[in-house]
């Protein structure tokens, strides 16, 4: 199972690859913001993108429009990993075509319930 | 001015939940306090709000204790942490203002935050006008002080219903 990890974070990328690891997923790939996700994406395949959604240069849920835009990563499961947890900020970052929510801080239990519901999906 | 005891026990178990979930550091709360810090301070992490309510989370940590979170954080020991102070606390400040908004949000209009900014230095003595409300939560985090600022500008400035 092939990751890509968007977050502006360091720190958060980190803390989401080692969950990753722990999970047995090994296969894991991270980009620092939408736009780089996008040039990423594009080059390398994977089967799931996970995605911070304040990011500068490109948020979330722009990434996630733009990856629904294309028809070769129309497909790609996307969870998103934030702290906008508001009804609105749901609603908002579903339409964008996010496949499912986690809201920080979040456990590893969380992480894997949500990979595995967007997989069965 | 103080800030209402209401917001203040949501920041402080925002803070809590932040801690219990993402770093195996516990915190011990101690009673809110207002006035100037009186514990060492060299790393200061805000996060702004605005939206229905306005103002700052302000997180001040000790350099031991931001090295330790960090550490926590990206499951390295301490002696290896290096240039992942800024950022770590910077995740810190946004996780604790991101759930405070998020429980504020469940009940009344909501606010958006900011991106966080972080500065590392030493002797820090913040200064704001006297028409704010601010109040500070501190923490005892194994030994190291840790406190979470409140700082409220602007109108919406009362107690949760
Ligand atoms: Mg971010």
């Amino acid at each position: 199972m092939r990751f890509l990890v968007v977050d502006d974070s360091s720190t958060m990328r980190r803390i989401i690859i080692n969950t990753l690891n722990k999970l047995g997923y090994t296969e894991c790939r991270e980009a620092g913001n939408g736009r780089e996700g996008l040039d990423a994406l594009t080059a390398n395949p994977v089967d799931i993108v996970i995605t911070d959604w304040n990011m500068p240069e490109m948020s979330g849920v722009e990434f996630a429009r733009a990856v629904r835009a294309n028809d070769a990563t129309k497909a790609v499961p996307i969870l998103m990993v934030t702290t906008n947890a508001a009804e609105g900020d749901i609603v908002e970052a579903l339409k964008a075509g996010v496949s499912n929510y986690v809201v920080k801080p979040f456990t590893p239990a969380t992480i894997k319930e949500k990979i595995e519901a967007v997989l069965k999906a | 001015m103080s800030v209402p005891h209401s917001l203040l026990t949501t920041l402080v178990s925002a803070t809590e939940e932040v801690f219990d979930t993402m770093l195996a550091l516990p915190l011990q709360a101690k009673a809110p306090v207002t006035g100037p810090l009186d514990v060492p301070a060299n790393v200061v992490a805000t996060v702004a709000f605005a939206g229905h309510r306005r103002g700052l989370v302000v997180v001040y940590s000790s350099l031991a204790a931001a090295r330790q979170i960090t550490s926590s954080m990206l499951g390295i020991p301490v002696h290896e942490v290096n240039g992942e102070v800024p950022d770590a606390m910077g995740e810190i400040a946004n996780m604790v203002a991101g759930t405070f908004r998020n429980r504020l949000a469940a009940v009344e209009p909501s606010s958006d935050i900011s991106v966080p900014t972080v500065t590392i230095g030493t002797d820090f003595s913040t200064l704001y006008s006297s028409a704010v409300f601010r109040s500070r939560c501190p923490f005892d985090m194994q030994g190291e002080p840790l406190s979470v600022e409140l700082i409220l500008t602007g109108d919406q400035v009362g107690g949760l219903k």
